[in-house]
């Protein structure tokens, strides 16, 4: 296991990594993750045993390897995310990165959890749709409420994702123009065709007007 | 239609049910509004359920080896590595296929046979601990196949040279399905549309049109959750089966004949994305029940995007031969011809959309009475066609329209009139699936529907005629279409309901409990259910609790099926509510003495004599001591309310490299109430999903039908939709006329929304470029080429 120091040194550095290799199980069935870091000292290999990431402002320590309770090296995060932490918010729906249902945050960006290895999340800060909420208040995100009041979903299941790439681009730009919402959700699969309502409630949270879609009467504006 | 007349239509003029105050009925409370639905925090909380997100203690996952060709028998088979496999609880094969587990109607596929008959068919069934233990156990399975010859056509599968696929199972001794599905046509088989004298018709008709038409990529509606099922095997005959099935009534109908001596219990989770595909899921369950019985686990299958693809159900494949004439007035005075309809590899059902199909089109040609239209439904080496939104009305009608527009082209006759002339009215007769006539009492008010949805879209301005497009701007040529299609399904088979009005304690409030098994797959139907119950019952929305989805702890809901959700659960609802209402009643009058039942109003779980709030009783104190008040209703199948949906397009073709892009995108129609406004949207928008609109121009399923067989469209990089920012323009126009659908006046919509898109995307895309293109989908290469063909021609 590594000291806490190595871990503050990944923590610095998690930005840039480049690289990472699993190697063979050991006796004990633990599989060493090597991480490769390029600082401006040149290339650093990091070894350790366990993948450590945070979820939700909750930290997780999985040991790598094939025995029971181990994290293998060929899991995917949506796989730990829902098998392991019980977060099912994100959804395994296409498996290629291609429908955005399993869409999670990872350091600030928008990703398909199904295209990413969990070894490969060592280090990251996770947000899924169960962080958006407060845990202490309640109170929903914005996008969230936002989703209620402009009813922007109909099954549902591909809401989750959605909302989370939505989230990723509102945190780097908290008013995103018309065009820049419909590029960051272009890899989010809907079928029910919860598009106008989705853009409705998006666009009227960044102050974009838009004539792409009709507008009625909002939750609260009914009465 | 005049402003007043509108305004009188609309807004719940006609609630009889709402409470009278100062002599005055008052309006609806919540019918017509936006009331937010009790799963909509769970939904984007990541917190609600759905299949995949629940286990059951115990549980094992089945995976299916699947066939690589399309037609082949199984020569050997081992499964003796794949059993050895740690962790590995059954692999199961047609060799241990007990008697009875038997697909399609007629029956004819075995759930596991030794000849499969597509590339995905499944070959073993494997239920290991683990997913990916159960896929490592199937690649050690050995098999050896002789191929045999495949047919992906309809048409071609009917020539007498093709290979029978499932020989001495049909009537026909071919390819041909046995017509007819009893629960659907309980009167008899029904599947060719006769009525009048068809040569008299022609001799009526000023333009004829004849061809062959086509409707056949069968693109996927491929819902974002997977098709899945876990089965529990109680012992004996009970299984406990949790599906991402839109209906669970549907689910056990037809499950149990196929499971020999079974009682299912079905329930449903929230559902993925259906669109009337996630319903039976026949092979699913079947293959999660055997592997059930024979390890005494509960078993899961969750099938793979792939899986989905390449062997879940399709839109059934659609050509029709057909001869069609137009009068002089704008009449369409005959029709003959044969409509081919491709089920894959198995029918199952199909016969009900054939019905379906001939039923809607005469609703689109009610004026019509010179009718000889045939249909086949055929079994092909391709992956199964099964029921999709739509329901072999928006297959039928997507080639039909083009043989329809042929004769408006040549008589220069605006599609807006003719169609709206020869659409069904009040008193017109059509036969429906059933094989029975039925004469419509619907909405009086179709044609004015459509009017006004093209004057929003400004079809006037846009409609240049035929083959012209409305504006060439550069290399970039604007055209516009449009379609109409009705369905009669939206009062399809029965239902019941219970509802429960249960005091709280001590009478100061309470719950109203709605039991009528329905499953949430995004149509909003459970809020909608609970709308109607606190509308009659005058609580609030969130006081109305409707029961989980559950084939045993609900009475009989057919299911979401055909739009039949709003009247059928409407009628239900209501009337249970209304019987309820009127227990209460009955009861507050003999509470109070001398006074009418009639006098009696309730509101928030309190009765009162109406204008004399002071005399007033907590409902709970009128009824025997903890028991609830509960009212019964029911809705009987009836075909006599067809809706109307009419699709306005606007495309705009780039000349030089041939892509049609919908640029806008509306629909119309006579919702008779707005039931909630915001869902009622999301339906007519839901018609450019679930291989809808984009069928025109790109959706397609592609087989390598000279190679291996085997679907290429097989995973959404192929599969090629439409992403979030090429969305087009959209705009609705709705109607309320209050026709007597039930209680609440409102009639389904959303199995047509979009039915009528593709034929209207293939008339604008022809107006654009000046030719006509009758090939779906017009790909950049369909367009390029009919541009050439015209520019030879000049």
């Amino acid at each position: 296991m590594l000291g806490r120091s190595t871990e503050l040194f990944i923590e610095s550095y998690r930005n840039t990594f480049a690289i990472t290799k699993c190697g063979p199980p050991s006796l004990a069935g633990i599989r060493i993750l090597s991480i490769k870091i390029l600082s401006d000292k040149g290339e650093i290999w990091v070894e350790k045993q366990s993948v450590v990431f945070t979820v939700n402002g909750q930290k997780h320590e999985f040991l790598i390897g094939e025995k029971t309770g181990m994290v293998p090296p060929s899991e995917t995060l949506v796989e730990t995310l829902r098998k392991r932490l019980e977060l099912t918010g994100a959804k395994q729906s296409c498996d290629e990165g291609a429908c955005g249902c399993c869409t999670v945050i990872k350091d600030g960006d928008a990703i398909a959890s199904c295209m990413i290895l969990t070894v490969q999340c060592d280090g990251s800060e996770i947000t899924t749709i169960e962080g958006l909420e407060d845990p202490v208040t309640h109170e929903l995100d914005p996008i969230q409420k936002k989703f209620i009041d402009c009813y922007s979903f109909q099954c549902g299941y591909c809401t989750p994702g959605i909302i989370m790439s939505a989230k990723a681009l509102f945190m780097k730009k908290p008013e995103p123009t018309a065009a820049e919402i419909r590029d960051a959700l272009s890899g989010n699969y809907c079928r029910c065709i919860s598009h106008y309502t989705v853009l409705e409630a998006l666009d009227k949270l960044a102050g974009n007007k838009s004539d792409q879609y009709e507008i009625v009467n909002e939750a609260g504006e009914e009465k | 239609m005049t402003e007043k007349v509108e305004a009188e239509y609309k807004g719940g003029i006609h609630n009889y049910e709402a409470a009278i105050k100062d002599g005055k009925q008052q309006p609806y409370r919540h019918i017509g509004k936006y009331r937010v639905r009790a799963d909509a925090r769970k939904i984007v909380t990541g917190t609600a359920t759905f299949l995949d997100d629940f286990t059951v203690p115990h549980m094992i996952y089945a995976r299916i080896l699947r066939s690589p060709y399309a037609h082949a028998k199984i020569t050997r088979i081992d499964v003796e590595k794949a059993k050895a496999v740690p962790g590995v609880h059954c692999v199961l094969t047609y060799k241990d296929l007990p008697k009875g587990w038997i697909l399609g109607w007629p029956p004819h596929k075995l759930l596991l046979d030794q000849t499969v008959y597509f590339a995905g068919d499944p070959v073993a069934i494997c239920a290991a601990d683990t997913k990916d233990i159960a896929d490592e156990a199937l690649e050690l399975v050995e098999v050896e196949y002789e191929k045999l010859p495949a047919v992906f056509d309809a048409v071609e599968a009917l020539k007498p040279d093709a290979p029978v696929i499932f020989p001495g199972k049909f009537k026909s001794g071919t390819n041909e399905v046995d017509p007819g599905v009893p629960h659907f046509q309980p009167e008899g088989p029904w599947w060719r549309m006769e009525n009048g004298d068809v040569e008299e018709g022609f001799k009526e008709a000023k333009w004829t049109a004849e061809g062959m038409f086509e409707f056949n990529k069968m693109p996927a509606p491929n819902a974002p959750e997977p098709p899945g099922a876990i089965v529990r095997w109680e012992g004996g005959e009970d299984y406990t089966i949790w599906a991402t099935s839109q209906s669970p009534y549907i689910c056990k109908l037809y499950n149990e004949p196929r499971i020999p001596h079974s009682s299912l219990h079905i329930k449903t989770f929230n559902v993925g994305g259906s669109y009337g595909n996630k319903q039976s899921l026949s092979v699913t369950i079947l293959c999660c029940a055997l592997a059930a019985q024979v390890t005494g686990l509960p078993v899961k299958n969750f099938m793979s995007k792939t899986e989905q693809l390449v062997a879940h159900e399709q839109r059934l494949g659609s050509k029709i031969k057909a001869k069609i004439g137009l009068n002089e007035d704008g009449i369409f005075c005959a029709i003959k011809g044969c409509w081919y309809v491709d089920t894959g590899a198995l029918a199952d059902a199909v016969q009900g959309q054939v019905g379906v199909g001939l039923g809607e089109a005469q609703i689109v040609m009610a004026k019509c009475k010179n009718w000889d239209l045939d249909s086949k439904v055929v079994a092909t080496n391709k992956c199964p066609a099964g029921i999709v939104r739509g329901y072999g009305g928006q297959e039928l009608n997507s080639a039909l329209a083009r043989l329809m527009s042929e004769t408006m082209r040549q008589a220069d006759m605006n599609p807006l009139e003719v169609f709206k002339k020869n659409y069904i009215s009040k008193g017109d007769k059509f036969i429906w699936r059933d094989g029975l006539w039925w004469q419509s009492r619907s909405s009086m008010m179709y044609p004015e529907a459509m009017q006004k949805t093209a004057d929003v879209f400004g079809w006037d301005k846009k409609w240049k005629g035929w083959l012209v497009p409305t504006s060439v701007n550069g290399r970039k040529a604007i055209g516009v279409g449009m379609g109409v299609i009705g369905n009669a399904d939206v009062g399809e088979d029965n239902t019941e309901a219970f509802v429960r009005v249960v005091g709280d304690i001590k009478g100061r409030g309470g719950r109203v409990i709605v039991q009528c098994d329905l499953t949430e797959s995004g149509m909003g139907q459970r809020a909608a259910g609970a709308k109607f119950a606190a509308e009659v019952l005058h609580v609030p929305i969130d006081k109305v609790y409707v029961t989980e989805p559950d084939s045993i702890n609900n009475p009989t809901n057919f299911g979401l099926c055909g739009s039949r959700g709003t009247i059928t659960t409407g009628k239900a609802v209501t009337r249970a509510a209304l019987d309820a209402k009127h227990k209460i009643q009955a009861l507050a009058a003999a509470y109070f003495g001398n006074i009418s039942p009639d006098q009696i109003e309730i509101e928030n779980f309190q009765a009162f004599i109406r204008d004399r709030p002071d005399k007033c009783v907590p409902i709970k104190k009128l009824g025997p001591k903890d028991l609830n008040i509960i009212g019964y209703g029911q809705h009987i199948e009836q075909f006599d309310m067809p809706s109307c949906c009419c699709c306005f397009v606007e495309v705009e073709v780039d000349l030089d490299t041939g892509l049609a892009k919908v640029t806008r995108f509306m629909n119309g129609t006579d919702i008779g109430q707005i039931i909630d406004n915001r869902m009622v949207r999301m339906q007519l928008q839901g018609g450019i999903g679930s291989a809808c609109l984009d069928t025109a121009t790109y959706e397609e399923c592609i087989y390598d039908t000279e190679g291996t067989g085997r679907m290429l469209t097989s995973n959404m990089l192929e599969y090629k939709w439409r992403p979030f920012n090429e969305f087009p323009q959209h705009k609705s126009a709705i109607l309320e006329s209050q026709p007597d659908s039930f209680m609440f006046k409102g009639i389904g919509i959303g199995e047509i929304s979009g039915a009528a898109s593709a034929s209207a995307t293939l008339m604008a895309i022809s107006n654009a470029i000046g030719a006509v293109v009758n090939e779906y989908p017009a790909t950049p290469a369909v367009i390029l080429k009919a541009i050439k063909e015209k520019a030879k021609k000049a």
